[in-house]
């Protein structure tokens, strides 16, 4: 009688198998939800810094703008990002304007965000 | 007998049980990485829409301030403080002067005065996670006035940290 018998190896290999792709299914989808939520969270404290930073850059004088590794405003919120590496590239585009590119990389570089500027020198407030 | 009849030798259940088990140390091993990795991070405040909220129409009144110093530090038995911001701002009918109120846990208020009367804007449901709102005048580059705006979340961490600067305003150093 097959209650007596029990299972044979076929079956329960299929058994295994099925809740085996349950389980990997249900972890990916879980670990690609959390892995999304907390890139997302750390795009969002690396753009504030960004935005922060592009602020202060607009005060700049224009013949101050130059390339620079350190940020002028507080990055305290990158903490949670440590080790971290801020870039500041400054590139004349044509006479009278300069791109200013404001980089942060986390992640041993692997994850990266931008922001960049267009600075005219208007000769006269410096704020644009 | 046959072998479903006599069941599983004490080897075969040990390696089952090893292969399930290796199975669940990587899941706890990669949870575990995941969670160090969120637990370092402050609570994202781009998940609450009425903390957004708050931000844009914030941003919106600095960004039109008026006037070299833009900022009062009274106004309708207002005071200005890390809580109560309060700043002269152009709509495109004429000046009004702004209130901004943190001082109410969960709850911001902006009070917009126009000629003695005045429009209340409240954002309620403000997430408890996110504490400790701070907002007021401070200087960029010496000259210049922003606005910055920073709160914390349930654990004391940064979530929040903003600076928002004034685009119609003459810089002083650039007189």
């Amino acid at each position: 009688m097959r209650d007596q018998r029990g299972f044979s190896l076929l079956e329960l290999l299929a058994a295994l198998l099925i809740l085996t792709v349950v389980i990997t299914v249900s972890f990916t989808a879980f670990y690609e939800r959390t892995s999304r939520l907390q890139q997302a969270s750390e795009i969002s404290v690396a753009y504030q810094v960004l935005a922060n930073e592009a602020e202060h850059r607009r005060r700049v004088e224009f013949n101050k703008l130059e390339n620079e590794t350190k940020f002028r405003s507080d990055v305290s919120l990158l903490a949670p990002l440590q080790p971290y590496a801020t870039v500041v590239t400054v590139e004349q585009t044509k006479p009278g304007v300069r791109n200013v590119t404001l980089k942060i990389r986390w992640r041993n570089g692997e994850r990266e965000a931008s922001l960049a500027l267009v600075r005219v020198d208007t000769g006269a407030t410096n704020l644009w | 007998m046959n072998r479903a009849e006599r069941g599983y030798s004490l080897l075969e259940v040990t390696v089952s049980m090893a292969v399930f088990g290796a199975f669940i140390a990587i899941f706890f091993i990669l949870t575990a990485d995941m969670r160090r990795w969120e637990k370092r991070l402050p609570v994202n405040f781009l998940k609450n829409p009425q903390v957004g909220s708050v931000l844009v129409r914030l941003r919106r009144d600095v960004v039109d301030a008026h006037g070299t110093n833009p900022y009062r530090n009274e106004h309708a038995g207002y005071t200005a403080s890390p809580q109560v911001l309060i700043l002269e701002t152009v709509k495109s009918d004429g000046l009004r002067t702004v209130v901004w109120d943190f001082r109410t846990e969960g709850v911001v208020r902006r009070r917009e005065y126009n000629v003695g009367v005045s429009t209340d804007w409240v954002a309620r449901g403000l997430p408890k996670e996110l504490q400790a709102f701070e907002v007021g005048a401070v200087s960029t580059n010496a000259a210049s006035w922003a606005t910055e705006i920073k709160a914390k979340d349930e654990k004391g961490r940064l979530a929040i940290h903003q600076i928002y600067q004034p685009r119609a305003t003459v810089d002083p150093a650039s007189k």
